[in-house]
């Protein structure tokens, strides 16, 4: 079979709507994609423990404190379920988990902007659960649908998951609306911190050269410009309803386009924050990240040893 | 602690299957990377069982693995009409019972009827 019937054939089968397997043929562009997409994906799901990780010893009380260290165990099993998926796919290209994890700690793959900034209040730890993970399941839920089995598989998973921390953010952002005066002005200060960030999370309006070709691939079904309205739709109105105000004097449904017209963030910025790890906490997280893999070396090779002592016995 | 030797560490990766209850069987729930069986086993209920609960883990060295092949649909073809293997090519039963003014039974039925309580105890 030629190049050009296997690449034929591979495109029949995903108009047919069949899923593709890690040991299936695949065109190249295929698997540099999907390792893009979800490396991309599982390295945010290990940063995105940092800002909440921070709230653990802080948590009001230790209900919420319990609820923290359960996000925050979720957010890790979630970077090792889709690791795993991405090393299937990177191990053709001579990629190793070893090389996914140290992309990341020496720059080389990007991870969500939203897991760069700071997160100063409880408000925050309450808008990262509510509007950030209310994000990120728009997103991950219009990826089940995905070309690659693997993958649907894990964010099957991910997205229940991903609901509970949804249910709660809204349980403390509902606490902080129901709480005092100075609560209420907290959790505004936090929506106007976060709503930038969570208007660049969905990623650029015009469709680039590579989302097409995801889209092409159904690696991916929607437009990030799709999946951005999606969270107007469903979070402006719940935002007004608790008499927040929405940092964006512009923001406005038109009815004639059917879609909300917005100010848009500012694109220079973030891209650079996310290129060059240039955000308020970028650094600090990447550095925590580099000495959690490296001080622990140690442990993952003594582990080896041992596993190899115990199949001679 | 010995920082000059950065050799690479490779774990194994592990199949994972979990069953629910004794009533289930093994479910596979996706794969982890471990150092040993053990490793496997523990971090398989750190990812799979966080919030469900099992009574039984298995883990499974992927390489021992043997399946057949996704690109081969002819492995699972059913050229045939297998009807007369399943529930669904016998509904003219209940067109038939209904000549002895009878309604067709399903296991549904029977499965209802023995988990109601017996009389004497209502």
């Amino acid at each position: 079979m030629t190049e050009e019937e296997r690449q034929a054939r591979f495109m029949e089968r995903l108009e047919r709507g069949e899923k593709i397997e890690a040991t299936d043929w695949m065109p190249d562009e295929y698997r540099r994609l999907l390792l893009k997409l979800i490396h991309m994906h599982g390295v945010s799901e290990i940063m995105g423990a940092f800002p909440e990780k921070e709230w653990v010893p802080r948590a009001p009380t230790l209900k919420r404190k319990l609820a923290m260290m359960a996000k925050v165990q979720d957010e890790m099993g979630h970077g090792q379920l889709l690791l795993r998926v991405a090393e299937d796919i990177a191990a053709p290209l001579g990629k190793t988990r070893e090389d996914l994890v140290t992309d990341l700690i020496d720059g080389r793959v990007k991870f969500h902007n939203v897991f760069h900034m700071e997160a100063p209040t409880w408000a925050d730890a309450g808008v990262i659960g509510w509007l950030v993970d209310g994000a990120a399941i728009i997103n991950q839920a219009a990826l089940l649908e995905t070309s690659y089995g693997p993958y649907a598989r894990v964010l099957k998973r991910i997205c229940a998951e991903e609901s509970f921390h949804m249910q709660h953010g809204e349980n403390i952002i509902l606490a902080l609306t129901g709480g005092t005066d100075e609560q209420r002005r907290m959790l505004q200060d936090a929506v106007n911190r976060w709503w930038e960030s969570l208007l660049f999370f969905f990623g650029p309006v015009e469709v680039t050269e590579a989302a097409r070709k995801m889209i092409q691939y159904k690696i991916r079904t929607k437009t990030n410009e799709e999946l951005r309205q999606q969270f107007f739709n469903k979070y402006v109105p719940r935002i007004r309803s608790l008499g927040l105000t929405i940092p964006d004097p512009d923001l406005r449904y038109d009815e004639k386009e059917k879609r909300w017209r917005f100010t848009p963030p500012d694109w220079k910025r973030f891209s650079e924050i996310v290129r060059f790890n240039r955000g308020p906490k970028s650094r600090d997280r990447i550095r925590l990240r580099r000495f959690a893999h490296e001080e622990q070396r140690w442990v993952r090779k003594a582990m080896v040893r041992s596993g190899a002592a115990q199949s001679v016995v | 602690m010995n920082h000059g030797d950065s050799g690479r560490i490779q774990y194994d990766v592990f199949e994972v299957f979990v069953q629910k209850t004794q009533a289930d069987p093994h479910v596979h729930m996706g794969s982890v990377v471990a150092p040993s069986p053990d490793m496997a086993l523990h971090t398989a209920r750190e990812n799979f069982l966080r919030r469900e609960s099992g009574v039984n883990i298995w883990v499974v060295p992927r390489r021992e693995v043997t399946a057949t092949p996704y690109d081969d649909p002819d492995y699972f073809a059913r050229e045939m009409d297998r009807k007369y293997r399943e529930v669904s090519g016998y509904s003219e039963n209940g067109r038939l019972w209904k000549m002895y003014r009878e309604k067709a039974m399903h296991l549904d039925d029977i499965v209802r009827d023995l988990e109601e309580k017996p009389l004497r105890d209502r």
